[in-house]
């Protein structure tokens, strides 16, 4: 079905749209505040990465930087929503809107190419690891990392804060938690890591695009939904691991859709094949319990 | 010690809608008093704990919680000092975090939060003990969701939150309003011990007169955004339903028209 090269390719995008997921897990599900700022960010983190690249800069430094730019974007959508009081999902839209020119000054240009330059992944070629398996390992450990940093912090007191403010803002206030700054808090951290996994995509694709950031929202979202239905989220942990399980599956599913020839699909039907896997992510569960109890109550 | 001082709000200045919730409100607590505060409906009772609370900010007077003026101060920098109870059973918890978690909120209400971890080990027998005076059994669920517990459990747990910490005055708006009469006895139970034991300052808002006599050891009638009277000590022993509607028509030379506070 699948070739080794496009199994490993499809797990190496995966595991960043993975980090994408995080960042929506972060502001839908935690904070309960629908974001898509994403669109923005990821490209930005990529912008910002690809020319700090192209200067000389360390990778993993440009790389940071592409964190602190995408919660810095972040940051702009939840202080309009907090201090301007503009309904979260249109202030969203508005930084989205606002970082596409925004990219194209960083860049200068629609797009960068990076595939001369030295990136994160350039050291690990000489580890004796099969060269397409090189991203995936790569960016396995980086998945890993954020999913356990993310997971102490969603048990900690401010992350428990966070998980208040969306839940219930009123009981949360009355705890003494600043549930503006848990805001901004929550919604620059979900965008730094899309602004990572914007800086990651770019240097294993070889290139920064102004265009790379359109509909990650719908991809992010598809693989948390996945996620979901595959491991029910009863704990952070499992809602974290569903992240990144979602966002594998769903690439292998892509790759599976555009690579079985019977089926006539080309690359162009890509948006068809996502939004079809959602509306099954999203429709799926119910059935099954519908056909569950449907089951149990023909043997009573 | 709480005092609030001529506190006037109005909703919807100079719009068709204008309602003057709380005309010239004055009241102080003093440590260790248990107020209950009754009136009819659109008295500004829930207007006067939401000021109190900071969920509302007044147009003008003055609040000063232990010697601090938190006139202007948002709701969570009043919080170490303000514990409050809400009138929704689900308001006052979060369903989706286990009891545990509840309670290590509460249990930092009105503190810095850091990164550590916020359950803590040497918390947990803490929240068992406290749990176990409830007395439902909650002491060995505290990994449960909030979400599984009936409302009044969750009252209980949210009553027992505010509690975890010290505060300068409890807040109670109605909080055994929504649950069925058994429940709402039990929480009430619970609410005087608590006090009681803790020798808190609160102030409790009920639709009950029978219950704002019973309880507590002041009673204070709002109307119209005002307080109406206030009565303590000798004068409100043995004081029954019909002496507080007396009190009230002699005070406003009005017939009281809501049959809901001679219910209960």
């Amino acid at each position: 079905m699948l070739s080794e090269i496009a199994l490993y390719g499809a797990i190496e995008t995966g595991l960043i749209y993975g980090l994408v997921a995080f960042g929506i897990y972060i502001s839908f599900r935690v904070l309960d505040f629908p974001d898509l700022t994403v669109d923005g960010s990821f490209p930005l983190g990529a912008a910002v990465a690809a020319i700090l690249i192209i200067d000389g800069v360390n990778p993993w430094l440009a790389t940071g930087a592409a964190i602190l730019a995408g919660m810095a974007a972040g940051a702009v959508t939840a202080l309009l929503n907090v201090k301007l009081k503009i309904l979260n999902l249109l202030a969203s839209i508005l930084t989205m809107i606002a970082l596409y020119s925004v990219n194209l000054r960083i860049m200068g240009r629609p797009n960068v190419a990076l595939l001369t330059e030295e990136t994160v992944l350039t050291p690990w070629y000489d580890v004796g690891l099969a060269f397409h398996q090189v991203p995936v390992v790569l960016f396995a450990i980086v998945a890993v990392v954020c999913l356990i940093l993310l997971w102490r912090f969603m048990k900690s007191e401010t992350g428990l804060a966070m998980r208040a403010t969306g839940a219930n803002a009123r009981m949360a206030r009355a705890q003494g938690i600043a549930t503006g700054a848990m805001v901004v808090l929550g919604v620059a951290l979900s965008n730094g890591l899309v602004g990572m996994a914007g800086a990651l995509f770019a240097q294993s694709q070889g290139a920064a695009d102004v265009t790379m950031g359109v509909g990650v929202i719908v991809i992010g979202l598809a693989s948390l939904i996945g996620g979901e239905a595959m491991i029910t989220p009863s704990t952070v942990f499992r809602a974290l691991l569903a992240c990144v399980v979602g966002a594998i599956l769903y690439r292998l599913a892509i790759a599976l859709a555009l690579n079985a020839n019977f089926m006539g699909l080309q690359a162009q039907d890509l948006n068809l094949i996502t939004a079809v896997l959602v509306t099954l992510a999203i429709v799926l569960p119910g059935v099954r319990s519908s056909v569950v109890s449907r089951l149990s109550r023909n043997k009573a | 010690m709480i005092s609030a001082s001529d506190l006037k709000l109005t909703f919807g200045k100079g719009t068709p809608l204008e309602n003057p919730a709380l005309r010239g409100m004055s009241l102080t607590v003093n440590q260790g008093e248990f107020v209950t505060v009754i009136g009819s409906n659109g008295a500004g009772k829930s207007t006067f704990l939401n000021a109190l609370a900071g969920e509302v900010m007044v147009d003008s007077g003055t609040i000063i919680v232990d010697n601090q003026d938190v006139t202007r101060l948002p709701t969570h920098r009043r919080a170490q000092r303000v514990a409050r109870v809400f009138q929704d059973p689900l308001a006052g918890t979060c369903e989706g975090l286990t009891i545990e978690e509840n309670l290590a909120l509460a249990i930092k209400r009105g503190q810095r939060r850091g990164l550590t971890s916020a359950v803590k080990a040497r918390y947990l027998d803490q929240f068992r003990s406290s749990l176990a005076t409830l007395k439902l059994g909650l002491e060995n669920r505290l990994g449960d969701k909030m979400g599984l517990l009936s409302g009044g459990q969750r009252q209980a747990v949210s009553l027992l939150m505010a509690s975890l910490t010290p505060s300068a005055i409890l807040l109670l708006d109605e909080h055994t309003a929504a649950l069925d009469p058994k429940t709402a006895d039990f929480v009430l139970e619970l609410t005087q011990s608590i006090i009681a034991e803790q020798k808190l300052t609160a102030l409790m808002v009920t639709h009950s007169m029978k219950q704002a006599l019973d309880v507590g050891s002041r009673t204070v009638m709002l109307h119209q955004g005002q307080v109406v009277f206030d009565i303590a000590g000798d004068e409100r022993e043995g004081l029954e339903v019909k002496d507080l509607l007396g009190l009230f028509e002699q005070q406003r030379g009005l017939q009281l028209d809501d049959d809901s506070l001679l219910l209960g």
